[in-house]
């Protein structure tokens, strides 16, 4: 027995006892433990395994940074690995394991890897497992994968909700220690916004772990006092279990609330996890300091901790680290644990000094070794000695926990994750942030300060400089007395000669002191190449235990000032942050928005299946009862809609109402072919272009009024029109009197076409829609029988009589009801996009499978609609440029098999009869291919070098890489059925 | 021939007999909604007390309306400004209208809008065009816990049901206005 609870003391309430389990042990902590805290209370040191050796490893630290103690928690489907315990809250009936050993902690079989040793330095896969080379995907990588490494993830989905959400705020305080309480007072009492935001689940950072008196008062006592006025203002948001974990532009901050992730069944109307994006006008970054740990052989054995862990322990949950306690030290935080833990009991075994003389007095009788260091650590599953060596003399001395300080470094990474570079300062011997402009400030500790008085002086001067940048003064508020602060400063010992054992600088991924050294053999020098060389720094920790005695000792190593070596870069996330928060709600069905149609309701039942069309569901096609797939379905919607009357929904198509004086010249520049002079009353269609000469894409113009058009755009590229419209608009013709709005959304449009159309429209329609009335590409406003307003064009895609019908969205669905008993008695069929776009292809209509940004208007057979005449429009200058006049560009052009029973597909490459498949050989593409139940046989539309000339020719349809077989087709026409547009104007 | 209007979230909201908590949103049935389009300042609108104006962008308006029926509001507004250049165009089918309420709101639109919606930042008759649930709409402060959201019809559904969810914390309920 070496770690035990004390009766008495700390911040954990003994009247409510919490039941937990670690591996499959049955053990109980209190109410205010970490899992850390109430594992090591049941004595339980040894935590986990190393990751690359396997061997046994403790817990280090009291928080964010432990690289060891990793344990997977939950069950099932909530299990999450990699949970570092130091910050895990305990609740009644958590479950934890521990990671990377099999078959047990105590016996595990990978350690193994510890014997192997001089094999697996670092970089030994590189070096090792390189023949043969086939070998290194399939048997290697997984092998080294399973090997080494930390918890796994679970396969099943996730049951548990996230969240993201925003705030903003005049300050956000990052950290609720003395520093950021200050601030956050100071600033509060001003009337700021003040969001105060810190990782732990109770505010109060390391005065939680003090033994001072601030203001006469327990130090947590003065934090529950500053807490509740803050609370009691609604100018203040407090986030505990909030980690902040990047600073991004525009002063926005990253931070992940921890919801639920304290509570066995989570409530189903809370997240679990919430994201915030946090907006402040000015931050102050009150992270504190990290204490180091030293560079000694064994360093890793379980019972070794940081000092300052231990005071955190003792202090906060009331837990000795040990009964028979050695302490290793460089500074004062040594002798401070050494004081606190004697004070509680403990029996200093000796305290070991670095330094050439002793820092500071201690109780009689206590053991000092100044000038000393620590070689070799003692016991197997936890510390039970050590070896301490001076001058050449070595003494063993025994103990239950071993614990070390090698300084402190401010936790500055928030401050650096936008470029800036850490700063060396020689006088604090760290790495400090180096002036990061207005909007993000740095107080206590995180700035380099180290005693509590001058921490809270300093937060609240901090605030008090945001304040008069933000334009509201404030005053500081009386400064509390603090007595029994010791002194932190420390002299640097990166090095601790003479190891007999590894001397671990990144526990996490068991790089120790020789890696460093294999580095800088090979050549890989630079710590940003040391690093990628070692992994040290990587993995969940990102090095903020060990970075910076990585630093020192490279710096020894070459013989220079940590200064020259610098630091890697810093880069969200402070922390490990889940994908599920990341997500949010945005999963599986959710993961983007949907768009519904107006028809969407007459669609479903009328039976349709649906496909996604960008953000829509759009009605596919409608089976019918005894139909075998959906071919079959689309075949009998084609016939029917070419023999009698077919609906179909159209109003996922782009709308926009365009206005203005200038609205004629305004589209007749943005169009390709002429729309000066489109008469009141007609539709036209129209080809955009882009600036470089390829068609951008195609639509309807309809003109209302002198004044007042309609436009339609694609369904994919609505939102980019109008865009495209806006720019030209603002940004190339502003002194054009032109404005626009969408009205995709105000109209339900339905397409009703074949033969006997205009017999079930004139049912429903008050107005004359006889062909001498409203002949083919009139458009305008008409009335429905009741009085509905609507709006009507005879238009066609199909290449049949058609109509397109909108009415106001909310009468959609009713309208369509009505046309579809209108057209009872011509057998009307409902049909979808996919008969749609057979029929496009049988009347040779081009869509973005033809349009796909590389094609001319002469490429698409539209050469008639690139009016040269026109002055100007956009995409004329650059199109007579040499590329797109060459005579063997590629032209669209129909395809039909020569064997009538074969099937082309679309993406096929087309090749000259007997020419080798090559991409020099290439003559062209296949674009669009589909059954024509007209013609009984499958078409298709291509593109194909100098096309039209080529009508007749025999080309080989080249589709291998998908392994289909070679087909011979006929070069035709594009336009399969009635190409003298006879049916258009029935 | 008569044609019965049918509501975007008329299947998702269903009829009578809702709970309506302190934290309720209502979905308008019938608002009347209308573009303005105008080179210059729409001054001559100011005296239609039934029509709340909430700009869209530079030029660009809505003008909502819970009392005149959506053809004549955009007739009226269209008479209003007739000789000044200016375009009306009918929006009341192409806008879903909601209005959400309660002591809880801004938590609950903080998990749907980024923008700032604190009183000093976003006071009552402010409105402005922001993203809310990924959608672009329209938000209005009509009270000091109260606020109007304007989506396209089409994304209607989506950001009702999101917005329910991020409402489910604080027992968010909901109803059409003549529920």
């Amino acid at each position: 027995m070496s770690a035990f609870r004390l009766s008495h003391g700390g911040l954990v309430d003994r009247s409510r006892g919490i039941g937990f389990r670690f591996d499959g042990d049955d053990l109980r902590g209190y109410e205010g433990d970490t899992l850390a805290s109430a594992l090591l209370a049941s004595d339980r040191l040894l935590v986990g395994r190393s990751f690359k050796y396997h061997r046994p490893r403790g817990i280090v630290t009291a928080g964010s940074a432990e690289p060891n103690a990793l344990l997977t928690i939950g069950t099932g489907a909530r299990s999450e690995a990699n949970t570092r315990a130091t910050v895990q809250e305990l609740y009644d009936g958590l479950v934890a394991k521990s990671q990377n050993r099999w078959p047990s902690l105590k016996h595990d079989f990978g350690a193994i890897n510890g014997l192997l040793s001089p094999f697996l330095g670092a970089g030994f896969y590189y070096k090792t497992f390189m023949w043969p080379a086939a070998f290194w995907e399939k048997v290697y990588e997984p092998m080294i994968r399973r090997a080494a490494g930390l918890g796994r993830a679970v396969m099943e989905a996730d049951p548990d909700r996230y969240e993201k959400a925003w705030a903003h705020c005049d300050l956000l305080v990052i950290g609720a220690g003395p520093a950021g309480l200050m601030a956050a007072l100071t600033a509060a009492r001003a009337g700021a916004r003040v969001i105060l935001a810190d990782e732990g689940f109770r505010l109060g950072g390391s005065l939680l772990s003090e033994r001072v008196s601030i203001g006469n008062a327990a130090a947590a006592d003065f934090v529950r006092d500053v807490l509740q006025e803050l609370a009691s203002l609604d100018t203040v948001t407090l986030m505990p279990r909030t980690t902040v974990f990047g600073w991004y532009d525009d002063n926005v901050f990253g931070a992940v609330e921890k919801v639920q992730k304290h509570l066995a069944s989570p409530s189903p109307d809370l997240p679990v996890e919430r994201l915030w994006r946090i907006a402040a006008k000015a931050a102050i970054l009150a992270s504190g300091a990290e204490e180091r740990p030293l560079v000694f052989g064994g360093n890793d054995r379980p019972g070794v901790m940081m000092a300052s862990a231990a005071r955190t322990y003792l202090n906060r949950f009331g837990v000795g680290a040990g009964r028979k306690v050695a302490v290793f030290t460089n500074g004062g935080s040594g002798y401070q644990a050494a004081r606190d833990l004697a004070s509680q009991g403990a029996e200093i075994a000796a305290i070991i000094d670095g330094r050439a003389s002793a820092g500071e007095a201690m109780p009689a009788g206590t053991r000092m070794i100044v000038n000393a260091g620590v070689t070799k650590t003692l016991g197997r599953h936890r510390i039970e000695g050590l070896v301490v060596e001076r001058s050449g003399h070595e003494e063993t001395i025994d103990c239950d926990a071993l614990l070390m300080s090698g300084g402190w470094s401010p936790v500055i990474h928030l401050a650096c994750q936008r470029g800036a570079k850490p700063v060396w300062s020689e006088e604090l011997q760290a790495f400090v942030a180096p002036d990061v402009g207005p909007r993000l400030w740095l107080a206590g500790s995180a700035a380099g300060l180290s005693g509590i008085g001058d921490c809270l002086r300093d937060g609240s001067a901090k605030a008090l400089d945001c304040l008069a940048a933000l334009g509201k003064p404030g005053s500081a508020p009386e400064m509390p007395e603090v007595e029994g602060e010791y002194d932190a400063g420390f002299a640097p010992l990166w090095y601790v000669p003479g190891a007999r054992d590894k001397a671990f600088v990144d526990f996490q991924n068991d790089v120790h002191v020789r890696d460093l050294s294999l580095a800088q053999r090979e050549g890989f020098g630079h710590i940003e190449h040391t690093k990628r060389y070692t992994t040290l720094g990587m993995a969940t920790d990102q090095g903020k235990l060990g970075n910076v005695n990585t630093v020192g000792i490279v710096a020894g190593m070459r013989g220079v000032s940590p200064a020259e070596i610098g630091t890697t870069t810093f880069r969200p996330f402070y922390t490990p942050v889940s994908f599920g928060a990341m997500a949010g709600t945005a999963r599986a069905e959710r993961a983007r928005p949907t768009r519904t149609s107006p028809l969407h309701g007459w669609a479903k039942k009328n039976g349709a299946q649906f496909v996604d069309a960008g953000l829509w569901f759009r009605s596919a096609w409608f089976p019918q009862s005894g139909e075998k797939g959906w071919r079959q379905s689309v075949d009998r919607e084609v016939l029917a809609v070419r023999a009698n009357v077919g609906l179909c929904d159209v109003s996922t198509l782009g709308k926009i109402e365009v206005f203005g004086r200038d609205a004629a010249e305004f589209l007749n520049r943005v169009y390709s072919n002429a729309m000066l002079k489109l008469p009141v009353g007609r539709a036209r269609y129209g080809l955009m272009l882009r600036e470089d000469g390829m068609v951008y894409d195609d639509g309807t113009v309809s003109r209302f009024a002198e004044d007042h058009f309609l436009i339609t755009t694609t369904t994919a590229y609505a939102t980019e029109a109008m865009a495209h419209l806006e720019f030209c608009a603002q940004a190339l013709w502003p002194n054009l009197d032109v404005r626009f709005v969408s009205v995709s959304d105000q109209w339900a449009q339905m397409s009703l076409v074949g033969p006997k159309a205009r017999l079930v429209l004139e049912k429903i329609v008050e107005d004359d829609v006889s062909n001498a009335a409203f002949p083919f590409l009139a458009a305008r406003a008409v009335t429905l029988k009741g009085g509905l307003k609507a709006r009507l064009f005879r238009i066609s895609f199909s290449g049949e009589l058609a109509y397109e019908l909108a009415v106001p969205a909310n009468y959609g669905e009713a309208v369509a009801d009505v046309l579809m008993e209108a057209g009872r008695p011509h057998d009307i069929c409902p049909y979808g996009v996919e008969a749609l776009n057979v029929m496009r292809i049988e009347k040779g209509h081009v869509t973005h499978a033809e349009i796909d940004g590389r094609t001319t208007p002469d490429d698409l057979g539209l050469g008639k609609m690139f009016a040269a005449s026109k002055p100007d429009f956009i995409g004329k200058r650059l199109s007579s440029r040499f590329g797109l006049t060459a005579a063997d560009r590629l032209q669209l052009v129909g395809l039909r098999p020569v064997d009538k029973a074969k099937e082309l597909t679309a993406g096929a490459h087309l090749l000259k009869e007997g020419a080798k498949p090559s991409m020099a050989n290439d003559q062209g593409h296949v674009t669009s291919v589909c059954f024509s139940p007209v013609l009984g046989r499958s078409i298709g539309l291509a593109l194909l070098k100098s096309g039209r000339e080529r009508y007749g020719e025999k080309i080989v349809v080249w589709d291998k890489l998908r392994g289909h077989d070679e087909i011979v087709a006929e070069v035709c026409s594009p336009v399969f059925v009635d190409p003298e547009n006879s049916k258009l104007h029935q | 021939m008569s044609f019965m209007p049918r509501h975007i979230l008329e299947e998702r909201i269903g009829d009578f007999g809702r709970p309506v908590h302190a934290d309720h949103l209502t979905v308008l049935r019938r608002p009347a909604i209308a573009s303005v389009l105008a080179g210059g300042p729409v001054e001559a609108l100011s005296g239609m007390a039934e029509v709340s104006l909430r700009p869209v962008g530079p030029g660009q308006w809505l003008a909502v309306s819970q009392s005149l029926p959506g053809s004549l509001l955009a007739e009226s507004l269209a008479a209003a400004l007739a000789g000044l250049g200016a375009h009306v165009v009918d929006q009341s089918d192409g806008f879903v209208l909601m209005h959400i309420a309660g002591p809880n709101v801004r938590r609950i639109l903080a998990k749907c809008i980024a923008v700032d919606l604190h009183g000093d930042v976003f006071a009552i008759g402010q409105a402005a065009a922001m993203m809310c649930c990924h959608v672009a709409a329209n938000v209005a402060r009509v009270g000091a816990d109260a606020f109007e959201i304007a989506v396209p019809r089409s994304y209607a559904d989506d950001v009702f049901e999101e917005i329910v969810e991020m409402g489910r914390e604080f027992s968010l309920t909901s109803a059409f206005d003549d529920a």
